[in-house]
């Protein structure tokens, strides 16, 4: 079965750490890369080429920029940000345009986004 | 400690996520073990209480939601219990207030998950933790403390010379109350309460509103 290649690059450090504890343990699940710096990302994105990239969701109401141009760059990527403060945090998708829904910031919340297939079901 | 081997946890987090990850990682440590997680509730001391940890590990958030008296509660009900807070800024004003209600160690967000666990291990070794940052905060606190220490001995001696209404304003403050929570519990203008602490900080030769109730907690300060 081919794995869930995952890159991890949310913030503060606390917070990735709780997601690689999260992930870090799931046979289906493979981290390809980790950063804290924002300006490392597209690099290791180009570099690892991710099924999935975890970022940080400063503002939950405004969709991070970065998410935008790598979704336009690598439209088969799929990005989840979590908030560091509050239960939330939104999942991000190309499939025409960029969909987005929200996801709770939890085990439970991480690892169904991380399993499931968006464009199947055109949501 | 209440077990010889391990140091009994309860985790206190409004983020989920914060809540079922530290619970993972802490219960895979040999030393400590984790007794209790919760969002905030308001029987949440009770649930504590009855966990009866070593240490409560709790996000400032949660905090923030029991009105800032979440941690004097806990540790009234659990008497030894050590806290330590997981702040999400290095903002002074919030880690002073919660080293003055009891916590013993505080570590940041940008703390790496085995630096938690290490917070955990040195409060209960009767140790305390705060980053560097906020080390200074604390220095520079007490020291300004003790700048006022003549002056306050004298207020002190002469009852701080504080109305009846302005010691009701520090007993407020105190309490993490703002200006207009004080205005509306006194039926009173926010601008009555803004004048009526300006004019008392005068008097006590506090720089802020928490300096005031430093000096108003000391013994004897007010009748």
């Amino acid at each position: 079965m081919q794995k869930i290649r995952v890159l991890v690059a949310n913030r503060p450090r606390l917070m990735k750490d709780l997601v690689l504890a999260t992930i870090g343990d799931q046979p289906d699940i493979e981290v390809v890369g980790e950063t804290q710096d924002e300006a490392e990302i597209t690099e290791l994105v180009e570099r690892t080429r991710p099924d999935y990239l975890i970022i940080a969701l400063e503002n939950p109401e405004v969709r991070p920029g970065l998410s935008g141009f790598l979704l336009g760059r690598y439209p088969e990527m799929k990005i989840l940000a979590l908030a560091a403060e509050r239960n939330s945090g939104i999942f991000y998708w190309a499939f025409v345009d960029i969909r987005s829904m929200p996801v709770e910031s939890s085990e439970q919340g991480i690892l169904g986004v991380l399993r499931s297939k968006p464009e199947l079901v055109g949501i | 400690m209440s077990d010889s081997e391990n140091v009994q946890v309860f985790i206190l987090a409004e983020n989920r996520l914060l809540r079922e990850a530290l619970t993972r990682i802490l219960g895979k440590k040999n030393d400590i073990r984790v007794v209790g997680a919760s969002a905030f509730s308001p029987d949440v001391v009770a649930q504590i209480s009855s966990a009866s940890p070593d240490v409560l590990l709790s996000d400032s958030a949660a905090v923030a939601l029991s009105d800032l008296r979440l941690i004097s509660e806990v540790r009234a009900a659990i008497p030894g219990l050590k806290v330590v807070m997981i702040g999400m800024d290095a903002d002074p004003e919030t880690f002073l207030r919660a080293v003055r209600d009891g916590i013993v160690g505080f570590v940041l967000k940008d703390a790496s998950a085995m630096e938690v666990a290490a917070a955990v291990r040195c409060v209960a070794n009767h140790e305390a933790v705060c980053p560097p940052s906020l080390c200074m905060a604390l220095f520079e606190r007490v020291a300004s403390q003790n700048q006022n220490a003549h002056p306050a001995s004298f207020v002190i001696r002469h009852n701080l010379g504080l109305t009846r209404r302005e010691q009701q304003l520090v007993q407020m403050i105190s309490h993490g109350l703002t200006n207009k929570e004080i205005a509306s519990q006194l039926n009173l203008s926010e601008q009555t309460v803004k004048n009526h602490i300006h004019r008392m900080l005068r008097k006590l030769g506090a720089a802020d509103r928490l300096g005031a109730v430093e000096l108003c907690r000391l013994p004897g300060a007010v009748a």
